[in-house]
């Protein structure tokens, strides 16, 4: 009878084994939605540009690029997106500082056939040598050219975080640099995928309308992945600046000066205080929000640009979404003010007969208005009536960020990121218990203007002379033009005057020629 | 085939006619895209009110189309205006100024944005449905009663001459102006939505222009109201009823000139060695149409001859290496507009081959068609492609939106899907003949050279 139950036992445990896959080093996260026409997988690896070894930036976006861009389980590139074709299946990677995910989706009624092309790009990619000439091609070309004329907002965010991180493994492009991509190659990148895409940092979330066994599937395949041992490398924190460090790029016929100025930050979603820090910047520069204090007195009450927010964590594309993409968690962090481009003095000079004499353009008003504007707060703190119309406004809000099975599966598993399960109930709870002392007590802690630094991405003919009112904090006395100013009301033209001498503790300021800028960590 | 310049006026005056869909109809047609009735409710001052229930629970998606948008720019000096004037509706009324407003906007916690393209401005909310009652009240006061100062109207100026200049970094936008104002030498589509940059520097010396524009567009008949998502069509048009029953129908009606038909090939050339060579080649097409099969045909064509999976994409982009990127397609608008290949270069050298290469698919669809196999499986993936897209109240109402301005009816959607399943073979022959012809086309191109390489 011993043997019988032993036997039942261990026949059990193949029948469990043979159902149950072999268990990856994390949960899976399930997002189960029977009335979804598709199926959404998610497949992160715990690796990002943080794990490109020194001298090989960019190599972790090279592998994961040919892996998604690349042919798989012996089929060429062309053929697979042919069978995708019909079914209008997608997938595509996206390559963070600490994270690299997968994301592919599918109608539900291919979810069948569509497997084993998921499979292969994870498992069985072919590396092939005329898939990596192409996928570099474009690599190399972005951190030649792109990453510098395509949009200067976005080119002085990238400036801004080489200089918070630089000598660390968070300052260069995801995508790499100039150097640092021409001396990859195809064996680099076959083994860099043996080391950083292994059943040790992955992650897998399953949203939509999937079967339980294509689920089980998938986990068991994942769990083939190679058994390398990895260890996450740390990510770099932020370097103390010595007092307002600038960096003016200066850049031939660029129309405006783009601005992001920031600093190193201690919290991130993991910790309960970032809650209360999140009022505190909501009410301050909510991004593209009309209503937040940043926006208020640089574009609409003085109509100096598109717009003006602030940030406690990295945002992701800001000048393309509206809300917050998942898919970007990151544990080094840091605050910042996006200035969006202002008026250089060429074009005013050329726009108003009454500028003619002028020597600079609004960039130093601007950074002067947006930083006092954070001393201010820093001083009196948040008003209990902005208190609560914020807290009120981001409680509805932040639904908001996941709407489709996709969003929805995102914001799950960058939760567990973060040592949470469930980050934006979880931030629901937090706001709802935050007091006023709380956010008031927060942002002093967190927010000071003392030490930052600066990024300027500016026109050649206005570098010197905004290099210059900066180092010697010249007063900047706002330009407007006589249409405007004749109808300016009296407290604004007030708050210009303090605005234009309100002192800056700048120590640096170095103007870098655009094609200097981004020369490795 | 119909002209369509008509076929615009015909649906214009059904709409200003408030006849187009009768009182209020619930339309079940036999093939639907869209797997959601759309309910349409015409108040009697004309204003379309459309709502579409959508399983989102707590979410709704609050859309209005102002079907006005750069098109309407016909007078001198005013490119960009529609689009300005989109900045001047978040500047206050008597009832709320504009810190009221945006004290009220802030307590909707919602999304809530707006933006302007060549036919239409679109307002958009998207946010907790128990908030609608507030959302319908703030949107109805603005579009009824918007009453900003003179100097807030200048000021305003700046905010679009930002814009301007954060868009101006990238050169496909310099080119884009460029191209348009080439290849059309009447028509309103020759400018960017944006405008030109010296009538948006001259924008706040038009503050009473301003009020004609307002008192011009912003009424019932230009108007359409979208809902998407936890609401019910009664409740949706009892709240149009309530906020905008009492707004008055006016009786303007934009004469957009046509534009003459092309006689030869042009070329415009932007030098910018700060990205890779770059051209565009751009053939006048047709306007949207959700009756004719002009449009359907050429977006299957596009998807088959120009797309990811395309034999010249295989062969220039996988294959070659000489394209770093190759798509192509038309844009629906109200007026016949261009079908554009945008290509982005490795080397210039391969400028004239890869041109020729474009050239030779087309004549090759010209005499040739495309293979029977291949149109059923676009056809396939144009709706599968649809159908997995629509997954949020913001997808769906952004979808309806686009269709809406287009011809005023949200059924087009659902229409045009029926005509891609109807394109025939024969239809893609003569539209590839009847479009992609060199007096047809202008091409605009992007290198680090004075001259560019074609002309």
């Amino acid at each position: 009878m011993k043997h019988i139950m032993h036997t039942l036992r261990i026949v059990a445990g193949l029948a469990l084994a043979a159902a149950a896959p072999v268990a990856l080093a994390t949960e899976t996260v399930e997002l189960k939605l029977e009335n979804s026409n598709k199926v959404v997988f998610k497949v992160r690896f715990d690796n990002g540009s943080v794990a490109d070894p020194e001298g090989k930036e960019g190599l972790t976006y090279a592998t994961a690029t040919l892996m998604a861009q690349g042919g798989a389980g012996g089929v060429a590139y062309a053929d697979i997106q042919d069978a995708l074709y019909p079914w209008a299946a997608a997938y595509a990677v996206n390559v963070d500082k600490q994270v690299t995910t997968f994301t592919f989706q599918v109608p539900a009624d291919k979810a069948q056939e569509f497997y084993p092309i998921v499979r292969n790009v994870l498992l069985a990619p072919n590396f092939d040598e005329q898939d990596f000439r192409r996928v570099m091609q474009q690599q190399q070309n972005y951190v030649d050219q792109v990453v510098r004329a395509s949009s200067d907002e976005d080119y002085s965010k990238f400036a801004l975080e080489h200089q918070l991180f630089r000598g660390g493994n968070m300052a260069h492009l995801v995508q790499g640099t100039s150097q640092s991509v021409q001396g990859i190659t195809l064996d680099e990148v076959k083994a860099h995928y043996r080391r950083a895409f292994t059943r040790n940092n992955v992650a897998l979330g399953a949203a939509g309308n999937y079967g339980q066994e294509m689920l089980e599937q998938l986990q068991a395949a994942l769990a083939t992945l190679p058994d390398t041992a990895w260890v996450a490398p740390e990510p770099s924190r932020a370097n103390p600046p010595n007092g307002i460090e600038v960096e003016i790029i200066a850049k031939e016929g660029a129309f405006g000066s783009a601005i992001f100025t920031g600093a190193q930050l201690g919290i991130t979603r993991a910790d309960d205080e970032f809650a209360a820090l999140l009022i505190a910047n909501s009410w301050m520069g909510e991004h593209r929000k009309s209503y937040s204090r940043l926006y208020q007195k640089i574009r609409e009450t003085r109509s100096m640009n598109y717009g003006d927010y602030s940030y406690i964590e990295w945002y992701d594309q800001g000048g393309s979404y509206q809300l917050p993409p998942s898919g970007v968690p990151r544990a080094s962090n840091y605050w910042s003010i996006w200035i969006r481009p202002v008026q250089i003095a060429a074009q005013l000079q050329a726009q108003y007969p009454e500028l003619a004499d002028i020597t600079t353009g609004h960039a130093h008003f601007a950074l002067r208005l947006a930083i006092r504007e954070f001393d201010l707060l820093i001083e009196n703190g948040l008003s209990e009536a902005d208190f609560e119309a914020t807290r009120t406004f981001l409680r509805s809000y932040i639904k908001l960020y996941a709407q489709s099975p996709s969003q929805q599966l995102g914001w799950l598993m960058d939760s567990r990121v973060y040592g949470r399960k469930d980050y934006l109930a979880e931030l629901d709870a937090l706001l709802a218990r935050a007091t006023l002392e709380e956010v008031n007590a927060a942002l002093r802690k967190h927010w000071q203007t003392d030490n930052m630094y600066v990024s300027i991405v500016t026109d050649v003919s206005e570098a010197p002379d905004l290099a210059g009112s900066l180092i010697s904090n010249a007063p900047s006395p706002m330009s407007y033009s006589n249409l405007v100013k004749s109808g300016l009301p009296e407290d604004v033209l007030a708050e210009d005057e303090a605005v234009a001498t309100y002192p800056l503790n700048v120590r640096k300021v170095t103007i870098v020629d655009s094609s200097d800028t981004f020369p490795g960590r | 085939m119909m002209n369509r310049l008509n076929l615009a006026a015909a649906a214009l005056a059904l709409l200003l006619t408030g006849a187009a869909y009768g009182a209020a109809t619930d339309s079940p047609e036999p093939t639907r895209i869209l797997p959601y009735p759309i309910h349409q409710h015409v108040l009697d001052n004309g204003l379309n009110v459309v709502t579409v229930p959508f399983d989102s629970p707590g979410l709704a998606a609050f859309y209005i189309v102002t079907r006005v948008g750069a098109r309407n720019e016909v007078e001198e000096g005013v490119t960009g205006f529609a689009h300005f004037f989109e900045h001047m509706m978040f500047r206050g009324t008597d009832r709320y100024s504009k810190a009221e407003y945006s004290d009220a906007l802030k307590s909707t916690g919602a999304a809530a944005n707006a933006n302007t393209s060549q036919d239409r401005t679109e307002y958009h909310m998207t946010g907790n449905a128990e908030m609608l009652d507030l959302m319908f009240e703030l949107e109805a006061d603005r579009f009824m009663n918007l009453n900003y100062s003179e100097h807030d109207f200048k000021t305003e100026a700046g905010a679009v001459k930002g814009e301007y200049t954060k868009n101006f970094a990238s050169p496909y936008s310099r080119i884009s102006e460029k191209l348009l104002e080439t290849a059309f030498t009447t028509h309103t589509y020759g400018h960017t939505t944006m405008g030109y940059f010296e009538d948006i520097v001259n924008m706040p010396n038009q503050f009473e222009y301003s009020r004609k524009f307002f008192d011009r567009y912003y009424r019932p008949e230009y108007n359409t109201i979208l809902v998407v998502g936890d609401v019910t069509p009664q409740r949706v048009n009892a709240l149009a009823e309530k906020y905008f029953g009492a707004w008055e129908r006016g009786d303007y009606v934009s004469e957009v000139p046509p534009e003459p038909p092309q006689q030869e090939t042009r070329f415009t050339h932007l030098q910018d060695g700060s990205i890779p060579p770059y051209f565009s080649m751009n053939y006048k097409g047709p306007a949207f149409s959700d009756q004719e099969m002009d449009m359907p045909a050429l977006d299957v064509l596009s998807s088959i001859v120009f797309s990811n999976t395309s034999d010249l994409y295989k062969k220039l982009v996988l294959e070659e290496q000489k394209v770093r990127f190759i798509g192509g397609g038309a844009g629906d608008s109200r007026d016949p507009n261009l079908f554009s290949i945008q290509v982005s270069m490795v080397d210039k050298a391969d400028m004239g081959y890869v041109r020729a290469e474009i050239e030779k698919a087309i004549a090759k669809v010209q005499t040739e068609g495309v293979d029977a196999s291949e149109l059923q499986r676009t056809k396939s993936h144009l709706k599968y492609r649809f159908a997995m897209q629509m997954d949020t109240p913001d997808a769906i109402a952004g979808s309806l939106s686009h269709y809406i301005q287009l011809t005023g009816d949200p059924e087009s959607i659902n229409r045009l899907y029926a005509l891609y399943d109807a394109v025939s073979q024969e239809d893609i022959l003569e539209v590839a003949n009847a479009y992609l012809q060199a007096d047809r086309l202008t091409i605009a191109t992007i290198t680090e050279d004075a001259k560019g390489p074609f002309e």
